[in-house]
This record gives C-alpha cells, structure tokens and sequence, in this order.
C-alpha cells in the first residue's frame, strides 16, 4: 500500500486528520451542547410538549371543572365555544367523547374518541401524561361484546361504524409500530 | 427435498431460520413493539427518526438490531475469509429500489420478516400482504426469465465495500454515547424496546448465521417457486414461520383475528399491492430488506447503497405520511406503492435483454 512517498505523506496526513478529530471529541465533546444547545434535540424536544401539554391544560380547565360538576350539557356548549377558534382539535374530540360517554351515548362518544386517537396517539401511549388507555379499555371491555351480538342480530349501518371504530381503538391499544 | 437434507448448508439454514423465529418473537417479550420483534422497516423508520430524517416524535429510536445485523454479517465475513468489496451494478437503480422497498413495507406495514410474525400471532390481516409477497415474488422471477437483470457486482477498487459497515460502527457509536442529536422518543412505538445489549447479542448472532446461510425471505419464496422443495433457503423460512407460531403461542401473543391487531389495517388490497412491490424489487436486486442488510455487511457496496436508499426511504415514508396506519393507507400512500410499480416496470422494460429472451 505504501509504494512512494507520496503515499506515505498521504498516510502521515490521514492520521494528523484522525487524530485531530478524536482530540477534539475527547477535549470538547463534553462542552458540545453548552456551546451550541439546539444540538440537546432531546431538551427542545420534550420542552414543546410539556408546553402543549400545559395549554391544553389550560385552555380546557372550564370543560374539565364543568364536567367534574356533572354539568355535561354546559361542558359540551363550552367545547362548542373552543372548537370555533380549534376546529379539529385533537383534545377537544377526546374531551367530548368523554363527557358523551358519560352522558351514555355510545356511538357518538366511541366516534370522537376514536377521533382523537386518530389526532394524536398521545391518548393510548402507557408514557403520555395525556393517556386515556383505562378509560379506552374499560370502553372497549364493555361495548364491543354487546355490539358484535347486535349487530350479528340486525343490519344497520351506524351500528357497524361504531363497531369498526372499537375495532380501531382496540387495534390501537394493541400497540405495533406505527 | 432428501438430497436437500443430507446437506450440512441445508441444517445450517435451518438454526438461521430457527433462531431468527424464536428471537423474533422473544423480543417482542423483551419489549420491542408487538409483533415487531424484528422488523427491518420500522426499525429503519425509527433510525432515520433517531438521525433527524423525520420528526414524528413516536418513531425515533437507533435500533441496535440493525447495527447487529450489518456488524455480525461483517464479522462472520471476515472470519471465514468471505468479505469482499464488491458493487458497480445500476448504482441509482438500487438506492431507488431500497426507497421504494419501504414505501411497499410501510404501506403494509412491515418487512417480509414482519409479516411471517404478524402472521404467526394470528394476524389474519397479514394474509393479503402473504399473497402480495408471493406473486410480487413470481413476478421478479419472470422478469429475471426474460432477462432482466440489474448486472452482476463486479471486485471493487477502492474498498467501496467498508463504507457500510463502517457507517454502523459509527452508528453504534451514537448508540452507546448517545450525542444530544440523536432522538430517543420517550412515547410511542419507539419507546418500546428491548435491553439494548440484549438486542445487539441477539442480532449479532442472527446476522452471523444470515451471512453464513445467505437466508433470505424473497430468496426462500423463490428458490421454492424455481426448485421447489429442494431449495436450502426454503427450509430456513418453514422453520422460522414454525417456531415464531410456537414461540406466540408459548408467550400468549397468539390472538387470532382480524380485528384489533396491533399494528396492522384492514385496507386488503393495499397490503397485497405494499407487499407485492417488496416482493417483485427484492428479486429484482437480489434479496429483501434483511438481506440487502447482510449482504452490505460482507463488503457488498451495491445492497450498501440499497440500505442508504432504505434509511432515506424510512424518513420520507414518515415525513410525508406515506405509511400504513390502523386507520388505513393514506392517499398519498397509495400513489407512492403506484409509482413504485411503476418503476418496477421502468426497470423490467430498461435492463432487459432482448437478445437471451
């Protein structure tokens, strides 16, 4: 390999370059992201969810406070009132869904929750201060055998869009990648 | 099928296969997602997440299954003198092939390794995506029957071959040092894994024996539709579909159905057609995704750069929301898998000689 020298100075230079590198990992790597923190993705990262997780906090507080009131009805007016300034909003849906699951309307609720999931999987993640997994669980637990029989019973086809929808949150809480 | 078996290369196989089912399903006990065990595709999709290619906050995890592979592949390559840098053979079409190789895994959602252990964990909707492979398969085999073919490697100049596994040593490096640009998600699927030096054993031991063995899932599925059942590889693949049903059994994961399968949708048809291009490319350029991981690993710069066009793939499938949800394939999805086919196609019409069909 090395004939001339040429290749012999091309040698001695690689392991100048080498040896630089390493030099400078071992010197400054620790000093890395003090000097230069958007490279800490990880801090940036988790710091935009804490905050998202904080404002949706706060900005659903009066739904959250009314529903604990058992005010289901004026909770639902409250997240009307919210979702013409956060259509779609991923909270929003999960919220509604609750409340409406507490009002005992299945099929609506099983819908929005299944909206929100379809929003964010923040909602059936073990690690999300979001979670909803009991509550989606205990739902699936408790609906999706009553379902199946009716609708094994008689055709009809919002009976089959909320079954599909427990089909999807159960495949949801089943995990994979994805 | 005796002849097949009197020979050692045959039982050699066979472990590669029974290893990699029981490691296959054993990992997901360890605490890789469910069913994902091992799967090449989302494993990349978390790298490329883990690099910074894509920012879905739930897919960002080095995994150090690949580094296994690609490392373990080297190491058995060198020690049985076998490493050779080699490459040179349609260069662009193979980084294309490896970005639309993940296209057709992550519409199905999951490599061809992942589709044997959804399916051995009851995951009846996994059987479109079983058909897709096979036909797509089928159909490489034609192509290669009117002489389409990209061009043998040939020895190359320059040791183009290290660069590659290089790359994992270094990737490997990240790993265990963990630098501040490197994203480790802390929720979703890429939250789940197994213990990392766990991981690394296991998959170096799978990427020794694959290297030994040259399995290969589309290889299996060829052999078998070129020699029937006096094809090696074939045997490898009945062992490891056998022990991953064993191993799901064993651990509890077996749910039959179609419902409620984690990690898998109900749109059929795009599973065949996700699973049908994975199959038709793999044959095309000699292997499918855990293949062109091995065969980079053992100085092949060729499925080296089908492994880059891979990570690439894995990031654009998540940037651009290509891949296959529960909810189902979104449409751009869909029209990724098409133009995927489509140059399938290209390639069959552009590296076809006339003159041997």
């Amino acid at each position: 390999m090395f004939k001339d020298r040429v290749d012999i100075l091309l040698a001695g230079l690689l392991l100048v370059c080498v040896a630089a590198g390493v030099a400078l990992l071992i010197g400054g790597g620790s000093q890395a992201s003090q000097l230069n923190p958007s490279l800490d993705k990880a801090i940036a990262r988790d710091m935009t969810y804490q905050a998202k997780v904080s404002f949706l906090e706060r900005l659903y507080a009066p739904v959250n406070e009314l529903q604990q009131n058992g005010k289901y009805e004026a909770a639902l007016l409250k997240l009307d009132e919210l979702s013409r300034n956060y259509p779609n909003e991923a909270h929003g849906e999960l919220l509604r869904g609750e409340i409406l699951l507490r009002m005992q309307v299945i099929p609506q609720a099983v819908e929005h929750l299944a909206k929100a999931v379809r929003l964010s999987a923040d909602y059936v993640d073990r690690q999300s201060p979001l979670s909803r997994r009991s509550l989606i669980d205990q739902l699936i637990a408790n609906q999706l055998p009553k379902l199946k029989a009716k609708a094994l019973a008689q055709e009809n086809a919002s009976l089959q869009k909320t079954l599909q929808n427990l089909y999807y949150l159960q495949g949801r809480l089943a995990g994979g990648c994805e | 099928m005796r002849d097949a078996l009197r020979d050692p290369q045959t039982w050699l196989v066979m472990l590669a296969g029974t290893v990699l089912g029981i490691c296959g399903v054993w990992l997901a006990v360890l605490g890789n997602p469910q069913n994902s065990g091992i799967c090449v595709s989302c494993f990349l999709e978390n790298s490329a997440g883990a690099l910074g290619l894509h920012d879905n906050p739930r897919m960002q995890y080095l995994r150090p299954e690949l580094i296994g592979f690609v490392l373990g592949s080297t190491l058995s390559a060198f020690s049985f003198k076998e490493f050779s840098s080699k490459g040179g053979s349609a260069p662009m079409q193979r980084l294309l092939s490896g970005i639309f190789l993940i296209v057709g895994c992550a519409v199905f959602i999951g490599c061809p390794i992942k589709l044997f252990l959804r399916l051995t964990a009851g995951d009846w909707t996994a059987l479109p995506g079983l058909f897709g492979l096979v036909v797509g398969v089928w159909l490489g085999l034609k192509g290669l029957e009117v002489g389409v073919g990209l061009g043998a490697a040939k020895k190359q100049f320059g040791g183009s071959g290290y660069w590659t596994p290089l790359l994992f040593l270094l990737l490997l490096g990240f790993l265990l040092l963990r630098p501040g640009f490197i994203l480790f998600s802390q929720r979703g699927s890429a939250a789940e894994a197994a213990p990392v030096l766990l991981s690394l054993g296991i998959s170096l031991l799978i990427g020794f024996l694959a290297q030994r063995t040259r399995f290969c899932i589309t290889g299996g599925l060829r052999d078998l539709l070129m020699i029937g059942l006096r094809a090696q590889l074939f045997w490898g693949l009945l062992l490891f579909v056998l022990l991953a049903f064993v191993g799901s059994l064993v651990s509890g994961n077996f749910t039959p159905g179609f419902y409620g399968q984690p990690g898998a949708h109900l749109d059929m048809v795009w599973s065949f057609l996700g699973m049908l291009l994975v199959g038709a490319i793999s044959v095309l350029i000699g292997g499918c995704p855990f293949r062109q991981l091995i065969k980079a690993g053992e100085g092949d710069a060729d499925a080296g750069l089908v492994v880059i066009g891979m990570l690439l793939g894995a990031g654009l499938v998540q940037s651009w929301q290509l891949a296959g949800t529960a909810a189902g394939v979104p449409l751009y999805g869909k029209v990724a898998v098409v133009a995927g086919l489509a140059f399938f196609i290209l390639n069959l019409l552009l590296f076809r000689e006339r003159d041997i069909a």
